[in-house]
């Protein structure tokens, strides 16, 4: 008769202790009762963030010359979103892991053409202004290089734009429409048209907020507003709520890595994070096969403190 | 509802944050002391007896 050696990680001697009854229905109940109770409560008291949402209005309205210069970004192809790669161009080269380009493998799936989806498109879609049409025609008609030249001498004159009398202001250069562009997106941004003319875009739902997103996150009126709120990435922002409210302190491991080097640097750092939390949630699925690891359950002796009086009494 | 808004005026907390920042240390008071009284709650649950204990064992 052969013995089978005793595997402290893996077998579970049989118990001989006694048994007691447990009701644990009716702790699930009373646990249920007591924390409903406790949210109702802290809910009262402290009421819940109510942060109103950021648009393109307010953000126009807030700093119009941030607007107008990312307007210019986009039209110039030099925004975040612009450059940025998969899944929405082919201008960058997207969030790639060492050697796999993993975005580019998955391709463009939300295409965005930063100059004609965030500015000549919203544009056609304001009625009786014959000045902006006669601008949107003159840009549709000029060649590519033409418009890169009238693009290229706003751009160098943005530094002095200034915000006057309601009016988008530049020192005067031969940019050909896109003085009148860039004041009538600012015009119809300040409004709100701009808010509906980029949700309306996509379908008979209006609840696809990608490119009032993006657009708004190419400026730097958004940062600046999560930096007071403490949300930036390294600000360890995933785990902060708006105003003094308790946020997601859970999220404290995704956050971690976003602080430290290469990811806190890293055009990737985003595909970067979710790898290696990738690899910490397989380590922790696995947890029980891999030697070691499994062990030390076993030698914190924890449970011997749980269950000390069982223990005190054998 | 305006009961409600009076209630939550009592503790407002839509004012920014304050953080704690020591060293590598970055957190929101109002996270440290969600963490503090989860660790509380951990110990406590380590260390206080079961209750009804007594009775059950009595009955063993």
């Amino acid at each position: 008769m052969s013995t089978t050696r005793f595997r402290p990680d893996v077998d579970a001697p049989e118990y001989k202790g006694g048994y007691s009854p447990y009701d644990i229905i009716k702790e699930g109940t009373i646990a249920i009762v007591v924390v409903g109770i406790l949210v109702v409560l802290l809910a009262v008291v402290f009421g819940s963030p109510d942060e109103p949402a950021i648009t393109i209005k307010k953000w126009s309205n807030a700093a119009p010359i941030d607007f107008a210069t990312t307007a210019l970004s986009e039209l110039n192809g030099t925004s975040l979103s612009a450059s940025y790669g998969a899944p929405y161009n082919h201008n960058g080269p997207g969030q790639q892991l060492g050697p796999l380009a993993l975005a580019r493998w998955v391709g463009v799936r939300i295409p965005i053409n930063s100059a004609n989806d965030f500015v000549i498109n919203p544009l056609r879609s304001q009625p009786n202004n014959p000045v902006l049409k006669a601008s949107l025609t003159a840009w549709e008609k000029a060649r590519a290089s033409t418009r890169s030249t009238w693009v290229a001498n706003y751009t160098k004159v943005a530094g002095r734009m200034t915000f006057t009398h309601g009016n988008v202001v530049v020192p005067a250069t031969n940019a050909g429409p896109v003085p009148v562009l860039i004041n009538d997106l600012t015009h119809m941004a300040r409004t709100g048209a701009l808010d509906t003319a980029l949700l309306s875009g996509n379908g008979f739902y209006t609840t696809d907020y990608t490119k009032p997103l993006l657009f708004i996150a190419d400026g730097s009126y958004l940062g600046s507003l999560a930096q007071k709120q403490h949300m930036l990435g390294d600000q360890w922002g995933m785990m902060n709520e708006t105003g003094s409210y308790p946020g997601q302190p859970w999220l404290w491991l995704y956050t971690f890595w976003y602080q430290v080097p290469p990811m806190n640097s890293s055009h990737s750092g985003d595909l970067e994070v979710f790898a290696i939390m990738i690899v910490l949630t397989l380590v922790l699925f696995f947890l029980p096969l891999i030697p070691g690891l499994r062990a030390i359950p076993r030698k914190v002796k924890l449970y011997r403190v749980i269950w000390r009086e069982h223990y005190r009494d054998t | 509802m305006a009961l409600y808004s009076f209630l939550a005026a009592l503790i407002p907390l839509n004012n920014y944050g304050h953080f704690i920042h020591w060293h590598w240390l970055y957190i929101s008071y109002a996270n440290f002391i969600v963490i503090c009284l989860m660790v509380i709650t951990f110990v406590a649950a380590l260390l206080l007896p079961f209750p009804g204990h007594n009775r059950r064992k009595g009955n063993r």
